[in-house]
């Protein structure tokens, strides 16, 4: 019997096996891929009217809310065609780019050159507080802050001194200003209302008024705009509440970025179901990709799958401590305290803990994790 | 303005992670010719040269089909090996973890054998996506070898010489010993011709000596035909040798069934061996055999052969040796066992002789 079962293993082994290789599509209707849009879609027809910094700007927007890096490439190969003595806006625009690559020094350089050269410039000001809040330098940041509020609206400039805020002690108060600064602007465009919701989830659930953080994000949704980073903080949010069910709804349709497949694996082994191996196949596939290509770009998330879903915890800490030199927010500060506590490897999770004391973050999960690792 | 607002806006996404370009391209030494496959996904050739030719948002099979020549010239441009010549293939498609690809295969010819280096040159999407990267990876001069091709890196070059000749030859050996590990053929037919030498032994050294006749005499068989087949001196259909194997498998062990050839074992060892050297061979031909370290290469893989072989001999022996007067080594051993690989060794029969897959190992 036990021969038999190992045979029709073996024999459904092989079977998958030939399914994975190479083959010749039955007819010509079958469809083989499709396409991010259309060719009749607006933003297509924007993007073949688009050169220069303008079509690498439009192109790392678009990277940024669909979460496909391939629009990095294309934003690099415009920004190359620009001249040697670079614009502010090409400067700005590269700026963005280096920061995406994790060169954050490069970053914050060409984003000054960009504001030397265009002193009006809200984009450099506004990244470089982003840049400042991901290396957890907030006093940097607020600078930055400042140098906005001239320059930018009541909402925008609101929007980045509350980010300081709410990651800094003060959720409540950061939470109450951005609301109000929100409702005084029912003209704000849908990209804007998108993000300040976000923030308004994610601070709620900072101070720990979760039903209040559902609202929030669920009128995020409602506005109909795709963004990864919005459906990667409901899902994280969902898996908190121990709702993984509906995070698997959520992320049907999205399957493509590694952010939210890591999301989509997590709930299948919440639930227990039997895609979870698939899923954590698919993305050690990813992350094995990404190391021949000599790039890891997402530590964090690489750390998180090592821990949660390979159960490997040396590894997720090993990947866990070298993101936390580079990126410092919240929730790579949360994997290095978990693979730090699951590896038994206290000291590793001193950085982190010094951040969560000195920064003065409030969430009651990380709370409770750095209680476990007193 | 609403633009830049959007870079503070979207500023949270610093961390974003995702399937950046890649291809795929894998390059295997067959004797003298170079196979290869090269895995570009649909979207980068969409973006390079339109698949979509309806505009719907969606690429068939026919749309796909329609554009082959056209992609195999666009791809094969920006792909050179030097001093061989590239000859595409048929394509197929394959799923990877982001979707669709492309699979061109193709053959490259480098002249009347491989050479020592292979070198590179690659500038797929270059101009489009200088985050493009060719994922390369290839089996070459007996080692797999992988690196990563891309604009700021658009050559390349292998080298079998990389290695020392030692761990050239060390690779090979590594090679000869893997093979007869999993060559279950081989060592079937060793065991059914060893099965038998220790049952009427009186003393330990009789039957030492039995078995040394009857594993050097195959040894010096299958060599003779192993350096005449690498050599290209002789050479065989494989289907007509791996059967030819199969059918001596099956006669040794039916030989110990009902006995027919009883004192010149080694005589058979040694007609039979010459056979089993030409299944080496084609083991030895896949793995790419160097021009300039053919000989290293064959002599490596040889005493490879040979040292699993005593590895098994050195197992066997002893115990048999030790269990050869008990009921269960003369009647589940050596009668038992077999028949068995007489039903085994016949099934490989007749799966290679009407090339069938029965599904047995």
């Amino acid at each position: 019997m036990k021969q038999f079962t190992a045979a029709v293993l073996l024999g459904g082994c092989w079977a998958l096996g030939a399914l994975a290789a190479p083959y010749v599509p039955r007819d010509d209707s079958t469809v083989l891929e499709r396409l991010p849009m259309r060719r009749s879609d607006p933003v297509a027809a924007e993007l073949r009217q688009l050169r220069g910094a303008d079509l690498a700007r439009r192109n790392f927007e678009l990277a940024m809310a669909q979460g496909d890096p391939r629009y990095v490439g294309y934003a690099e190969a415009a920004l190359r065609k620009a001249d040697n003595d670079p614009p502010a806006e090409v400067l700005f625009v590269r700026g963005l780019l280096k920061q995406y690559r994790h060169d954050f020094d490069g970053a914050l350089a060409d984003l000054e050159g960009a504001s030397k050269l265009a002193p009006e410039h809200i984009g450099a000001h506004a990244w470089r507080a982003a840049v400042f809040m991901v290396r957890a330098e907030y006093a940097a940041a607020r600078e930055e802050c400042r140098a906005l509020e001239p320059l930018a609206s009541e909402l925008l400039a609101t929007g980045c001194r509350a980010a300081v805020d709410g990651a800094t002690g003060k959720a409540r108060a950061a939470y109450d200003e951005l609301k109000a600064a929100l409702d005084a602007r029912p003209d704000a465009a849908a990209e804007i209302r998108l993000w300040t919701l976000t923030r308004l989830a994610e601070f709620a659930e900072r101070f720990g008024e979760p039903s209040l953080a559902e609202r929030h994000f669920r009128e995020a949704l409602a506005l109909g705009v795709r963004d990864d980073f919005l459906l990667a903080a409901y899902a994280d949010f969902l898996l908190e509440q121990k709702r993984p069910q509906e995070v698997g709804t959520l992320l049907k349709k999205w399957g493509q970025s590694d952010n939210l497949l890591l999301r989509v694996a997590l709930a299948a082994k919440a639930q227990n179901l039997p895609e979870a191996l698939k899923h954590a196949q698919a993305l050690g596939e990813r992350f094995a990709a990404a190391g021949l290509r000599g790039e890891r770009l997402h530590l964090a998330e690489e750390a998180r799958y090592l821990l949660d879903l390979k159960g490997e915890p040396k590894a997720a800490l090993a990947a866990a401590s070298e993101n936390w030199k580079a990126q410092r927010e919240p929730r790579d500060a949360a994997v290095l305290l978990e693979a730090a506590l699951a590896a038994g490897e206290r000291k590793a999770a001193a950085p982190a803990l010094r951040w969560l004391y000195e920064s003065g973050f409030e969430d009651a999960r990380l709370l409770r994790l750095a209680a476990k690792l007193r | 303005m609403k633009r830049f607002l959007l870079a503070l806006l979207l500023a949270s996404g610093t961390a974003h992670a995702h399937k950046p370009s890649d291809s795929y391209l894998a390059l295997t030494a067959e004797g003298r010719e170079l196979r290869g496959q090269w895995d570009i996904a649909l979207r980068d050739l969409e973006y390079a040269i339109g698949l979509d030719a309806d505009g719907d948002g969606a690429i068939t099979w026919g749309e796909l089909r329609k554009k082959q020549s056209e992609i195999a010239a666009y791809a094969f441009a920006r792909f050179s090996l030097r001093d061989c010549r590239i000859r595409p293939g048929p394509m197929l498609v394959d799923e990877h973890t982001d979707g669709a690809y492309a699979v061109l295969q193709f053959t490259a010819e480098c002249g009347e054998a491989l050479p020592q280096r292979l070198e590179l040159e690659y500038s797929l999407f270059a101009d489009l996506d200088p985050t493009h990267r060719g994922l390369l990876r290839a089996q070459f001069g007996g080692q797999t070898v992988t690196g990563v091709l891309g604009p700021d890196r658009p050559r390349l070059s292998l080298d079998a010489e990389g290695r020392t000749r030692l761990e050239q030859f060390l690779d090979y050996a590594r090679e000869g010993v893997w093979h007869i590990w999993i060559g279950f053929d081989h060592v079937l037919f060793l065991l059914s011709l060893l099965l038998p030498a220790v049952l009427s032994a009186p003393r330990f050294a009789p039957a030492f000596w039995e078995v040394f006749r009857v594993v050097t005499a195959f040894t010096v068989a299958h060599s003779i035909t192993l350096a005449l087949a690498a050599l290209s001196v002789v050479s065989l259909p494989s289907r007509l040798v791996e059967s030819a194997i199969a059918a001596s498998v099956v006669l040794a062990a039916l030989n110990n069934l009902y006995p027919v050839v009883q004192r010149g074992r080694w005589l058979v060892a040694f007609t039979f061996g010459l056979i089993h050297g030409f299944g080496f061979a084609s083991v030895l031909t896949e793995l790419g055999l160097p021009k300039e370290s053919l000989l290293l290469a064959l002599v490596g893989f040889n005493l490879g052969v040979e040292a699993g072989q005593l590895c098994i001999v050195a197992v066997f022996l002893p115990l048999a040796y030790a269990l050869r007067h008990t009921w269960i080594y003369r009647r589940v051993v050596f009668v038992g066992g077999s028949a068995l690989i007489v039903v085994i060794a016949a099934l490989w029969m007749i799966e290679r002789v009407f090339n069938l897959k029965l599904g047995l190992w």
